[in-house]
């Protein structure tokens, strides 16, 4: 990520991949998160680790305002706290039971998480509509060298001559995420054309990596 | 109609959710895979010299490829899960019950290395599982553009009902599937069905029922 | 992370009915080991030098150790009662802790969500109060009077019933639990965890049964709670961290969860920590 100008603020996930009702795993440089969205369109991020045994929280459900284990049914509220323990239905969880939380951001159909706490907002994308999410093998700069282009101060490499725009962000398990936008209006036709392109230069940018080109 | 049954066979699952689905009642002969190896015994051998299952038996029909089976119990009580006669949606769906066969050897296989020890270069097995949901996930992204919620159509067909499960269950073989979120959305459309049943490895989606209350909870 | 303690355990290694000459090639706490029957039929197990480890059948199983046991693979009496059928219900690999696939094992109260209308069904999510000790003289952790509302608590069960359960832990990574039998109220069927640690994060779940059931096909037998265990495994792959944390403050038990503190605490006393994480990282 390029943290001079985008802060501790890492482009997750695409809006349209998590409805409402929905939790998705994601990853900031603090580590595995659980990105859900209530019922009524809350965005909350939580520690992807259910507090009581461990368990990885982007694999529970989401009813009404909670985000509840999919282990044991404990549900938290979008701060975090635990608002409900099923094995002691008369019991209301001390506050002291909670998952961290971090603060999230959604402009123009991208979703941000910040690592830390910040006063400063995610950067603001002008005349750019997402169209998918993928990841990938390789680090930025072979992703940069397939482009022909290097990234902005905002992560986003446009390779010249197209409608193509990828956001890219490199992840601490060694993926680069990539989010695939597009410049100005496009027909289905262009929006299928322009995501096997993208398809294209991720498999040029992997076989950089694996051949060691990118360094 | 008699189905020679794994519980844990996502092939043998197909067969079960396109039977509930679409309403069909089958007759199941629980198969003792593992650790029996029973599949590769004489009596089911004389049925399926493949050695494989599902085994489907209606009358003298015996079927022992699971699309064949999918298409037949389609046929028989749910149509609407067949291609219409659309040149462009029959041949997706044929697109995507072959494709199937690539699941299954790819994400089957590093399934069934990892879980049950069977042999296997699993490597080569989850780098093959990983380019199939890639080809997948870019095939959904497609449909979306085109307006379609599914594989071939804008409803569920046998198509969608061939890959779920190897797909569902692909991180019981060590890979995941974090990266796809077109697939994410299609398998959770998928486990909304009515009708939807699950095997073991894909939960209850719990939020389709509301949260039972506390008074409700003492009785 | 110590080896020294539990190096002295029984571990169950092979299922005896389907050993064979060619042998299976396996780990037992890291090392390579080979489980195998020699010319006269008889159950082999060889360690990574070479050399000869001790052997036990118990249970449809064979045991070894790498060490030197002090006491013989530990003892169910109700399983060599007449008339029980005994299961063998296979292997399942499992990417977790030795230990986490135990505690799991005397876990209730994930029921409702994980096995869902078999094991337990919401609004039933409550787990009433049980008693748990850490028996001296046998120096094993018991919990008993564990009672839970389960949909369809067996293969032979028709519907709904209160299920009462008998936890054991005799060994590290082995536990056995008493269930209510439906065809026979006065006794308890028995269904075990058998845990070969391969490494600290990996490991072979053997789980066995010897019930009194005379209607059921074995293979029914055998699919449920092959059935039962797949559900778990999902789970177990996907807690962090791997290893099973004895920092108190790592994870938050509540009153549904004593059997498992006292687990923990048993098994920090014997120093028995061979896939457990001792400090919060």
């Amino acid at each position: 990520m390029h943290s001079d100008t985008t802060g501790s603020w890492t482009p997750v996930a695409l809006s349209a991949d998590l409805p409402a009702g929905t939790v998705i795993p994601a990853r900031i440089s603090a580590g595995s998160i659980a990105l859900w969205r209530s019922e009524s369109g809350r965005l909350s991020a939580s520690a992807d680790r259910c507090p009581h045994r461990g368990m990885s929280l982007s694999h529970g459900f989401v009813r009404g305002e909670a985000l509840s284990c999919i282990y044991h049914g404990w549900s938290y509220a979008q701060g975090g706290n635990c608002i409900r323990i099923p094995a002691h239905p008369g019991l209301t969880p001390p506050e002291t039971i909670r998952a961290r939380t971090f603060a999230v951001e959604e402009a123009g159909g991208v979703i941000w998480v910040a690592a830390d706490e910040t006063e400063t907002k995610p950067p603001v994308l002008e005349g750019l509509t997402p169209l998918r999410s993928m990841t990938t093998d390789a680090g930025i700069s072979a992703i940069e060298t397939a482009a022909g282009t290097k990234a902005s101060a905002e992560g986003l490499i446009e390779p010249a001559g197209g409608t193509l725009c990828l956001l890219v962000s490199a992840r601490n398990d060694g993926q680069t995420l990539i989010h695939v936008l597009l410049k100005g209006e496009t027909s289905p036709a262009d929006r299928i054309a322009a995501s096997r392109e993208a398809e294209s230069l991720r498999r040029a940018a992997e076989d950089l990596q694996k051949k060691g080109i990118a360094s | 109609m008699k189905l020679y049954d794994y519980i844990l066979s996502p092939s043998c699952y197909k067969v079960r959710l396109m039977a509930a689905l679409s309403g069909v009642s089958l007759d199941i002969r629980p198969v003792d895979f593992h650790p029996g190896l029973e599949h590769r015994g004489p009596e089911l051998l004389a049925l399926n010299p493949a050695g494989s299952i599902p085994i489907l038996q209606d009358g003298d029909l015996i079927l022992t490829e699971s699309s064949a089976i999918l298409v037949y119990l389609a046929a028989k009580a749910g149509p609407e899960w067949l291609a219409s006669d659309k040149p462009e949606e029959a041949a997706r769906v044929q697109q995507w019950l072959s494709f199937s066969g690539r699941l299954t050897a790819s994400l089957g296989g590093a399934r069934l290395h990892e879980m049950l020890l069977r042999p296997g270069d699993i490597d080569a097995l989850q780098r093959q599982g990983v380019a199939a949901l890639r080809e997948l996930e870019l095939g959904l992204v497609e449909q979306a553009e085109r307006g379609m919620r599914f594989l071939a159509a804008d409803r569920p067909t046998v198509a969608d009902i061939a890959c779920f499960p190897y797909v569902a269950l692909a991180p019981d073989g060590g890979v995941s599937l974090d990266a796809y979120p077109a697939i994410r959305l299609w398998s959770r459309r998928l486990r909304s069905l009515d009708r939807f049943i699950e095997m073991p490895g894909v939960h209850r989606l719990h939020e389709l029922k509301a949260e039972p209350t506390v008074e409700e909870s003492k009785v | 992370m110590s080896m020294q303690a539990m190096i002295d355990e029984w571990y169950p290694v092979g299922i005896a009915a389907q050993l064979d000459t060619a042998g299976r090639n396996t780990l037992l706490m890291g090392e390579p080991i080979v489980v195998a029957t020699d010319a006269d039929g008889q159950a082999k197990v060889t360690g990574g030098n070479g050399r000869t480890l001790p052997v036990r059948i118990r249970y449809g199983h064979v045991w070894t150790s790498l060490g030197e046991p002090k006491k013989e693979v530990f003892p169910i009496p109700e399983a060599d009662q007449p008339g029980r059928r005994y299961v063998d219900v296979g292997v399942v690999r499992v990417r977790c802790s030795p230990l986490r696939a135990v505690e799991n094992f005397l876990d209730i109260a994930h029921f409702p969500f994980v096995h869902t209308d078999i094991l337990g069904a919401e609004p039933h999510t409550e787990v009433q109060s049980y008693k748990v000790e850490i028996r001296e003289d046998v120096d094993e952790v018991w919990a008993t009077q564990v009672k839970f509302y389960q949909p369809q608590a067996a293969k032979s069960a028709s519907g709904g019933i209160t299920t009462e359960y008998m936890y054991r832990v005799p060994a590290p990574t082995c536990s056995v639990l008493y269930k209510t039998c439906p065809p026979r109220p006065s006794e308890w069927d028995v269904i075990t965890l058998f845990v070969q640690p391969l490494t600290e994060e990996l490991c072979d779940v053997w789980p066995w049964m010897a019930l009194f059931d005379d209607d059921t096909p074995m293979t029914d037998l055998i699919h449920f709670q092959q059935t039962i265990f797949l559900q778990d495994r999902s789970i177990l792959e996907n807690q962090i961290p791997r290893l099973l944390p004895l920092d108190p403050g790592m994870e938050i038990p509540t009153r549904a969860d004593l059997t498992s503190v006292a687990y923990r605490r048993w098994l920090k006393r014997h120093n028995y920590t061979y896939g457990a994480q001792l400090v919060a990282q």
